[in-house]
């Protein structure tokens, strides 16, 4: 299970500050989408270091008996 | 870490939501609603002999039905009264009123009020919507400049 989190400020004027952690690649996209339709316009976006991480793949390597 | 993003506030609501923020932000700053009405009583709450500041917020827009687009709603502290409605355009529009006060004075209320009315619109939809969707607010402070910080978790499984 995934765990997720967010700080969010909303000043005074209701402008909104929206620090996203736990996410990589599109699933951090899609949040900060969301957050967009919640609150509204976009006006600065600063990708961090995570969100280049690729998506988490469970791999399974199968040996062939011979 | 993720993404770190600024957005700015737009208003769009249905007059309950934006009158529930009036309420919540007129409270905040200490002044107290005088009156939620339809515009046949608007004459009461303006008289023609105080000085008048009009102001828009912006990028708002009050959603409503034809029924409700005269619908009003005003609050008042020491002599100051401050009426929201919806413009012609559809605008959240206020008024601004009082004797003895000067125009930059009320100028000034009505847009430390006006802009306490979006923070409280942005707060109730934000947490709303993410309670909605299975996040749960952990933490939440309020701060002496008036900002509101909230840490939100959601677990994905």
């Amino acid at each position: 299970m995934g765990q997720h989190e967010f700080e969010i400020k909303i000043e005074a004027d209701g402008c909104v500050t929206m620090h996203a952690r736990g996410f990589k690649g599109k699933s951090c996209s899609e949040v900060v989408k969301l957050f967009e339709q919640i609150v509204g316009e976009i006006r600065s976006e600063q990708k961090t270091s995570e969100f280049y991480e690729p998506d988490e793949v469970v791999r399974f390597q199968i040996d062939q008996k011979a | 870490m993720g993404a770190v993003c600024v957005l700015a506030p737009v208003v769009v609501a249905a007059w309950p939501a934006f009158s529930s923020a009036v309420v919540a932000a007129a409270a905040s700053l200490g002044y107290s609603v005088a009156s939620e009405s339809a515009g046949a009583l608007r004459k009461h709450h303006t008289p023609k002999s105080e000085n008048a500041i009009q102001l828009e917020i912006e990028r708002s827009e009050v959603v409503t039905n034809t029924l409700g687009r005269d619908q009003r709603i005003s609050v008042t502290k020491e002599g100051v009264s401050i009426t929201f409605s919806r413009d012609a355009r559809g605008k959240a529009a206020l008024c601004v009123t009082g004797n003895g006060q000067s125009q930059e004075a009320l100028r000034a209320c009505g847009e430390q009020l006006g802009q306490a009315v979006v923070q409280q619109y942005v707060y109730q939809k934000l947490l709303t919507e993410m309670q909605a969707r299975g996040f749960v607010v952990v933490d939440e402070q309020h701060h002496q400049d008036r900002s509101i910080e909230l840490r939100v978790r959601h677990w994905e499984g």
